[in-house]
């Protein structure tokens, strides 16, 4: 059984699949702030991804090099197999345990 | 340079492209501070993210000699051995930059006294020439002796005496009063540094008459005549008369016999002088020896010398002799004791440290042991893992010793806060290169020596034990012991510095509680010094002291107020021989000695100084009226034994002056020293002294807070003349409190020492007992699952601990009886085998320990049974 995720490993791995398979470093961060309106560090966003890479929820291939970025390459993320199945367990999970909830927004 | 680059090491390898890349889209290729900064910020979130890229980048590894590649290896081994187990790495850098910075702080105060030699050229041959005194001690030098000692003497490079001089100066702004030398021509010639601007005193300048010029030093150069580069044979002007200005010091020309002096001018004495007599033992003689002459030889000569004086003038001279004492022991004497015991003190905290690390990786070692077992049976061989775990012993203490300069440089400025006023060279005490070398070389030394009893100890397990499962709890007895045994040992340096710490404390109280012989409190002094020429003679002096007391006697607030020429406790000393009337001694140099002091009637009313029999000095004891004296008890006992003195006469100062009739009998006041016997006192009304004293200590009595009248007091001072400086103001209590300085200083120091030995040991004993209990899990489980109660288990582990701490205190209890004897100096009416220091410190001892043996104790009852034996 796959470990559980992290509220912002979710996160990550939802901005990872937003972005196509497209997504690296400072685009996640991006997205994480203009979606999620969540303003994240840098290095928050470099552990989560690592950790995640280790934990094999996410697979990576690198990008070619470009002049803005001191002719250094990319690593892409992409969201695994594996990834997919634990976010959707997760939000599986949040969508059960919130159905009929929905009253409680009202209360004060 | 780019810093981000520079820094990018911070980022693992794999990952550092990706990450700068990143950046640098982010931020552009401008920005690079910001890039920097999040590059850093990057780095610190991710520091736990695979270790060993982040950090193995420092040490890059070396292709070429087999040797270094295995050094780096053990390094980068060892680095992360440390960083896994950051708990356990703090807590043994602080132990050991406690230690080692401790040492270091301690070290760099006592080099330059005690090691360094002194700041001239050839430093040994610079020596203190001295007469002896009635019981062969040290005395002054009268200009006569000097001046033939000097003509006859042959061991002598230089030989020059010095008095001391407090001109005022009056040129280039307020006046001021400095603190000068008066010295015959050698002087700088004997410390071999000659003048950085002009030139040396000439030997014409050495003729009375012709003695008015100056050398300034550098700092009244720079001060108060702004470095002027041409200062030199510029006239400047110092109690009214004129001076020339001949030559500057050099910065670094440290004064050592008077570090307080300014400036220097000729002594100008001639033998034809009544001052310069044999008897006048006021100057201080200092000598240069020639190359090869050491200072008993010198001391032969001077004694031969000294010999044909004394035949020569019987009168003259209490016994023939003289002394020749290397300057550097003259300087060091006082404080060596004190400063030795301090040292040795802190070595003991070192060795506590040492001893507590080695402990912690004792413990350490334990839960490795499978990991070198598995090394073992791959062949390693035993060398290669000692040095291993030497590497991260060393490592540790290289940190522990860096952390330790920290934590001196920071000691340090305490301890020059508190530094006794006779402590020399208090200005050269810093952390310089010999003192990081020091720390650096004990850094390495004590990796060593607390890394070798583990290294040893681990290197060689039994693989059998040690690789079986749950093996470990049972194949450690080794260790175990050898933990024991350190921690016994940490108890028992513990206990020879408690000991110190409270045998000092107990001298300080004794100290204190020493009855001055007068009242301290609410008592404000302060002195005036007569300058000028409108008191170069006697009665504008004496006009002056009066109108004076008049004006300090109005302030509101002062109830009584005297003078004398010389407080107690203020570091001076005014002493004559007494001829006693019916009792005349042939050589009047072997008449006994008393200390004069030149007082205003109130004078010892107002310092509230006992009489004992007789009558008190009275205004009308002044001027031509028969002239009266009055002496303390201990003069009574040594003058006349069991006959009554009042009535008797007794004559001091030559024979040209006048018999004094003893009127009464007063208490001993402790002048010199708290802790010292005191000589023979005598008081003499000042308006009938043999001349008017030209700088008085003032006494005064007040209501209330003696600080809060300085102001008013100095105000009504100025009111009789604005001219005349005034200094030394303090309360007497603080004057009292400043005598006991050195003995504070040593105090605060060892108990500062005993308080880090009683935390050291109190952690190492909780640590032992922590990893017992932890070891002995599964033991206690069984134990308590077969129906031990509670108690048991609690006093199974205290009595473990206790059983160290009695074996340490045992040890340390021997050891401070042997070593006490050390501190015997620093004593004061305790003995250093006081039986109630010694109870103390069991006592605190034994409740520290149990203190520390109370956690493991209550951890190891709450220890469940089903969890313990689940656990295998």
């Amino acid at each position: 059984m796959p470990a559980n995720l992290g509220e912002f490993e979710q996160l990550v791995l939802l901005a990872l699949l937003r972005l196509g398979g497209k997504g690296y470093g400072i685009t996640v961060q991006e997205e994480l702030g203009r979606q999620a309106g969540r303003n994240v560090s840098l290095g928050t966003v470099y552990k989560t991804l690592f950790r995640m890479e280790s934990k094999g929820l996410v697979s990576v291939h690198l990008g070619e090099p470009t002049p803005e970025r001191g002719g250094r390459r990319k690593k892409h993320y992409t969201v695994t197999l594996a990834g997919r199945k634990a976010l959707q367990r997760s939000l599986a999970a949040l969508r059960k345990l919130s159905r009929g909830v929905d009253a409680v927004w009202e209360l004060p | 340079m780019n810093p981000a680059r520079w820094l990018s090491w911070l980022i693992p390898a794999s990952e550092r492209e990706f990450v700068l890349g990143d950046l640098e889209e982010a931020h552009g290729r401008r920005s690079a501070l910001r890039r920097t900064w999040e590059l850093v910020k990057v780095a610190w979130v991710c520091r736990r993210h695979r270790p060993r890229h982040l950090y193995y980048s420092l040490i890059t590894s070396s292709r070429g000699d087999p040797l270094v590649t295995t050094l780096l290896n053990d390094l980068r081994y060892g680095l992360r051995q440390l960083l896994v187990r950051p708990g356990f790495t703090a807590l043994s850098v602080l132990t050991l930059a406690l230690g080692i910075g401790a040492t270091t702080a301690i070290f760099s105060v006592v080099n330059p006294i005690l090691f360094e030699s002194l700041p001239y050229p050839n430093p040994d041959r610079v020596v203190r020439v001295s007469e002896v005194d009635k019981d062969g001690l040290p005395n002054g030098t009268g200009f006569a002796t000097f001046v033939d000692v000097k003509t006859m003497s042959t061991s002598f490079e230089a030989l020059a005496v010095n008095s001391q001089w407090q001109p005022t100066l009056q040129s280039n702004g307020d006046p001021e009063r400095l603190s000068g030398q008066r010295v015959t021509r050698d002087f700088f010639a004997v410390f071999g540094v000659p003048p950085a601007l002009g030139r040396d005193f000439t030997a014409e300048e050495n003729i009375r008459g012709k003695h008015r010029v100056v050398m300034l030093s550098d700092g009244l150069w720079r001060r108060r005549f702004g470095s002027d580069p041409a200062i030199v044979g510029k006239p400047v002007t110092f109690d009214g008369i004129e001076y020339l200005i001949v030559g500057v010091m050099p910065q670094t020309f440290e004064n050592l016999i008077s570090p307080s002096v300014q400036l220097w001018a000729p002594l100008g004495y001639e033998v034809s002088l009544p001052w310069a007599c044999r008897t006048c033992h006021h100057l201080g003689e200092y000598g240069r020896l020639k190359p090869g002459i050491t200072p008993e030889a010198a001391k032969r000569e001077l004694d031969l010398i000294s010999g044909r004086l004394v035949a020569q003038y019987p009168t003259e001279y209490v016994a023939p002799g003289m002394l020749v004492t290397p300057l550097q022991v003259v300087l060091t004497r006082n404080v060596r004791p004190a400063l030795l015991a301090v040292l040795g003190a802190v070595g003991f905290v070192l060795l506590i440290a040492c001893a507590n690390v080695s402990s912690l990786l004792l413990g350490r070692a334990m839960q490795r042991e499978a990991e070198f077992a598995i090394r073992g049976a791959l062949g390693a061989k035993r060398g290669r893992v000692v040095r291993q775990l030497l590497t991260e012993s060393v490592m540790l203490s290289l940190v522990g010793g860096a952390a330790g300069i920290a934590l001196a440089w920071v000691g340090l400025q305490g301890l020059k806060a508190i530094a006794p006023a006779n402590l020399p060279r208090l200005d050269a005490i810093g952390i310089d290169t010999g003192v990081l070398a020091f720390t650096a070389g004990l850094s390495l030394l004590t990796g060593l020596v607390f890394g070798l009893v583990p290294a040893f100890a681990t290197a060689r397990p039994d693989l059998f034990t040690a690789l079986r499962p749950g093996g470990r709890h049972t194949g450690h007895r080794s260790k175990r012991v050898l933990r024991g045994v350190l921690v016994g040992g940490e108890v028992a340096l513990s206990v020879m510095l408690l000991v110190g710490a409270g045998l000092l404390m107990r001298s300080l109280e004794k100290l204190l509680s020493v009855n001055p012989g007068f009242d301290p409190t609410n008592l404000l002094t302060l002195t005036v010094q007569t300058t000028g020429t409108r008191y170069s003679t006697d009665e504008p002096v004496w006009a002056f002291w009066e109108r004076t007391l008049e004006a300090v006697r109005a302030v509101p607030g002062v109830t009584m107020a005297g003078i004398t020429s010389q407080l107690p406790l203020g570091g001076n000393f005014d002493r004559w021989g007494v001829q006693i009337e019916g009792k005349l001694l042939d050589n009047p140099e072997a008449a006994p000695s008393a200390d004069r002091f030149s007082v205003s009637p109130d004078y010892l009313q107002t310092m509230r100084i006992p009489l004992k029999r007789g009558r008190a000095l009275t205004v009308a004891d002044a001027g031509k009226r028969p002239p009266v004296v009055l002496i303390n008890e201990a003069f009574a006992q040594v003058g006349w034994g069991g006959e009554d003195p009042i009535g008797q006469k007794i004559q001091y100062g030559g024979p040209d002056q006048p018999w004094r009739t003893v009127v009464g009998i007063v208490g001993t006041v402790q002048h010199t020293a708290l802790d010292l016997d005191q000589a023979p006192q005598l008081y003499v009304p000042e308006s009938q002294g043999q001349f008017a004293d030209a700088s008085m200590d003032f006494a005064l009595r007040t209501r209330g807070d003696p600080a809060l009248m300085a102001a008013a007091v100095r105000a009504a001072i100025k009111s009789v003349d604005p001219t005349q400086p005034i200094l030394n103001v303090a309360t007497m209590d603080d004057v009292v409190s400043a005598t006991t300085r050195q003995r504070r200083f040593t105090f605060v120091l060892f108990q500062v020492f005993a308080v880090v030995a009683l935390l050291l040991a109190a952690a190492g004993i909780y640590g032992v007992l922590a990893g017992s209990v932890t070891e002995r899990t599964r033991e206690i489980g069984i134990r308590s699952a077969l129906g031990a109660p509670r108690a048991g288990l609690l006093s199974m582990v205290m009595r473990q601990g206790l059983a160290l701490t009695l074996a340490g205190m045992a040890a340390g209890t021997i050891g401070a009886l042997a070593l006490t004897r050390f501190l015997q100096k620093m004593l004061f009416g305790v003995g250093a085998r006081d039986p109630l220091t010694y109870t103390g410190v069991v006592v605190v001892l034994l409740a520290v320990a149990c203190g520390a043996c109370l956690a493991p104790a209550i951890r190891a009852t709450r220890v469940s049974p089903l969890e313990a034996l689940k656990a295998e």
